[in-house]
């Protein structure tokens, strides 16, 4: 019985790292595009830059709401306490999502798109560094006691995390630029290859300074990284991490349209393995194990059926809509 | 400075108001995604350029509405974690659960499509577009679905029971099939349906008074009005249904909407107050206009049933805000009959011939009746929701969770902040929206596409 929960918990902690993955590397792109759009000056390029997400940034925001509704059920106290401690950032990042959202739609009706402009790139920027403090929070532990969350309000507010929010606000443009460097031609595409650059190399030196100082401040990762085999195991990933930005670097030099993205999805997908493969099977070491944390295994398997069968269905379809809006946007206007 | 101390009242405030905000929004998502499933499947079928015209015109103010649905229901996944961290933790096997099935079998498929159906007209085939159109129609329906099946779970729990805190399901079709669910399910799809329709017939009939387009609104108008005379009596009759409902399986909060007090002796009828002011201190009506029986039979469809009175209740399982309650509850009421009488007062115009492109300019009073119409649905929808939910205070899960041993312990403050912020920001949604709408409907079909102007140009320009 114990051994299926365990199974059971271990395969929607793996579906939820997948949704979550999901989120960040789809809703990355678009919130880097906004972030991007904050250096933008000229109207017309910014309005390329919203065409080119406008097809498809709603789905990818959903992602989120599947994996808030999905972690709610599947680990309610998961769900409790990191939203409970981390009332301010995520507060901030709905905000930010809320103005970045409708700025898409109403920029066009606008007739001074000033303001809709500056709601598009500040709430795409206020949503990023949000989320990049949650990440920072979690990644240093929550302080938790009996399923309660005890700690600060503004435990999530360090230097550490302000690191790693500098981090993922360039990791999200770097999707952003690198995305764009993909749906756009000629100067615009030279533009967003420099931008995706310098955004490349402060994501480098935030993720290193990270990897160097999450040993240093969190006991159990330190363990987990330094105990044998784990560290064989462990220790693949920050390559292929290094190989793909060494590989990202090549191809925005070389011109290529689609190489840097491709590349940069992959410095994503290999640096969120290794976070989620240091926490297992905590959940929120030292407190929450996954087990323990888990709905009871009856609700596990009745979401399995529910959501987890239904993944390759939405994969398909949200494939679908990518195949509709491919293309450059030139091509598509 | 009560309220910047009482964390739980500040973050019941903050949800009343993200959640009042949000339902806004999703209510024509709902109906005219499905209007414009009859709209497309029309143009497919009859090959009718007006359908298609109708089917751009609508999905403009679909897409508005649409956008800030999304966004606003972005905090309601949250809050329960952010603001009720204990309902989280006590509720997440089966609530958490289905907000997951929610966003897997309905949000998803929405926003999967939705990008299609709004910016794929000249990207991907008739039928596919079609089809795209359908899904976004399907998954806002099921979304609303899977909406209250949680929160009806919340007004009548069943289905399993709490080990330790945490509710532990048994069976999961009991709780999913809760007593609450199919009637609220239906009751608040139909709703969804009827605020449609009312939105729909009145832009329309605001062409129509004006002389614009006369015979392009003429179409819509007509739908709408069809549609409206099998949803609107069909909600009456399910209110009556859901009325019962409630005092089989909520009687305080039956007799709170009521102002119902003392139980009524056997042989006798309980009487049902029209108007009345409900006064908690003195358990009692401070005074009311009551109608002999008319409570025994609402409740129980008999002269003489009992009805348990609200003073039979020891005070703290009494739902506070009593008259709000009383008032809420009978402006819904009102508003769903008068739906009701306006759709036969058109029908009955029709009729007569009155639904022509000449003759129907000179119906002002009933044009006029549906322009002020237009807004009514959406206050049904509001004190509907009011009734429901404060209804069922003060439990948050009845008879398994107070609402005052839910909220998370937080520093008021940062509610209070959060709250402001979301004041703030709704409000300036909510007045971009529009007046973004009403240039949207001042520009009208003409604008963008030269050809429909052309074609309809001719029809509308009659003198009133």
């Amino acid at each position: 019985m114990t051994e299926i929960h365990h199974f059971l918990a271990s395969l929607w902690y793996l579906l939820l790292g997948g949704i979550l993955m999901l989120y960040v590397i789809t809703d990355g792109f678009d919130l880097g595009v906004g972030v991007l759009s904050l250096l933008e000056r000229d109207d017309y390029r910014r309005g390329v830059m919203m065409a080119a997400i406008g097809g498809v940034w709603d789905a990818n925001e959903t992602w989120l709401v599947l994996f808030g509704g999905a972690l709610f059920g599947a680990f309610p106290v998961v769900y409790a306490v990191t939203l409970h401690a981390l009332y301010i950032p995520i507060s901030a990042m709905l905000f930010g999502l809320i103005l970045r959202g409708v700025a898409l739609e109403f920029r066009d009706h606008a007739y001074n798109r000033m303001w809709w402009n500056f709601a598009f790139g500040g709430g795409s920027l206020l949503a990023v560094v949000a989320q990049g403090y949650a990440l920072g929070c979690v990644i240093s532990g929550l302080q938790v006691v009996n399923g309660k969350f005890t700690g600060s309000i503004w435990s999530w507010l360090s230097p550490f995390s302000t690191v790693v929010a500098i981090g993922v606000a360039a990791g999200y443009t770097l999707l952003g630029g690198t995305y764009l460097v993909m749906k756009t031609e000629g100067v615009l595409q030279a533009r967003y290859c420099r931008h995706s650059r310098y955004a490349a190399w402060i994501m480098l030196f935030c993720a290193s300074a990270v990897t160097l100082i999450t040993p240093l401040i969190n006991d159990y990762i330190a363990l987990r990284w330094f105990s044998f085999p784990d560290i064989i195991y462990l220790i693949v990933l920050p390559c292929l991490a290094l190989f793909a930005f060494v590989m990202l670097l090549r191809s925005l030099h070389g011109g290529k349209a689609h190489a840097p993205f491709i590349w940069s999805l992959m410095i994503f997908t290999s640096s969120f393995a290794g976070l989620a493969s240091s926490l297992y099977p905590y959940l929120l070491p030292p407190s929450l194990t996954l087990d323990g944390a888990a709905s009871s295994s009856a609700t596990l398997m009745f979401m399995f059926v529910g959501i987890g069968m239904l993944l390759p269905v939405m994969l398909v379809y949200n494939a679908y809509q990518y195949v509709v809006f491919r293309g450059t946007i030139k091509q598509q206007e | 400075m009560y309220l910047l101390n009482d964390t739980e009242l500040l973050s019941r405030l903050q949800f009343a108001l993200t959640a009042m905000f949000h339902i806004l929004w999703p209510v024509l998502t709902i109906g005219l995604s499905l209007f414009l499933v009859v709209l497309e499947t029309l143009w497919l079928k009859t090959g009718e350029p007006v359908y298609y015209h109708h089917a751009r015109f609508w999905s403009k103010l679909l897409l508005l509405n649409f956008v800030v649905g999304v966004v606003s229901g972005l905090p309601l996944e949250f809050e329960f974690g952010t603001n009720w961290a204990p309902f989280a933790v006590l509720g997440g096997d089966f609530f958490g659960n289905i907000l997951g099935f929610e966003g897997a079998m309905a949000f998803m498929l929405e926003a999967g499509f939705v990008g299609i159906m709004m910016l794929g007209w000249n990207r991907v085939p008739k039928g596919a577009h079609l089809f795209a159109t359908c899904m976004v129609a399907l998954g806002a329906s099921l979304s609303s679905f899977w909406i209250m099946v949680a929160n009806s779970w919340m007004q009548t729990p069943a289905g399993g029971h709490v080990v330790a805190g945490q509710f532990v399901i048994d069976d999961y079709l009991q709780a999913i099939f809760n007593p609450d669910a199919l009637n609220s399910v239906v009751h608040m799809w139909l709703a969804c349906l009827e605020t449609s329709l009312f939105v729909i017939a009145g832009i329309s009939a605001w062409y129509i008074l004006r002389g614009r387009m006369t015979g392009f609104f003429l179409h819509s108008f007509k739908i709408a009005v069809m549609a409206a005379a099998v949803v609107a009596p069909l909600q009456i009759g399910l209110g009556d249904s859901s009325g019962r409902l409630v005092f089989n399986h909520q009687p305080a909060k039956g007799a709170a909407i009521e102002g119902h007090w003392k139980t009524n002796r056997s042989g006798e009828g309980a009487d049902w107050s029209l108007l009345a002011w409900p006064d908690r201190d003195a358990q009692a009506n401070d005074w009311s206009l009551s109608l002999p029986d008319g409570l025994s039979l609402l409740a129980t469809h008999s002269l003489h049933g009992k009805v348990k009175g609200l003073s039979a209740f020891p005070r703290d399982e009494q739902p506070p805000a009593l008259p709000l309650l009383f008032y809420s509850f009978r402006l819904m009421v009102a508003i769903g009959f008068w739906f009701l009488v306006l759709t036969l007062w058109t029908l009955w115009r029709w009729h007569g011939g009155q639904l022509n492109t000449p003759s129907v300019a000179h119906n002002h009073w009933l044009l006029r009746a549906w322009v002020v119409s237009l807004p009514l649905g959406y206050l049904a929808v509001e004190c509907g929701w009011i009734v429901r939910e404060v209804g069922r205070q003060p439990w948050l899960i009845t008879g398994i969770l107070r609402t005052t041993e839910a909220a998370s312990i937080l520093p008021p403050l940062s509610v209070a902040i959060s709250l402001t912020m979301y004041i703030a920001v709704y409000c300036v949604l909510l007045v971009a929206f529009l007046v973004f709408v009403r240039r949207l409907l001042r520009a009208g079909p003409e604008s963008g596409e030269a050809s429909i102007a052309e074609r309809y140009r001719f029809e509308g320009r009659q003198p009133v």
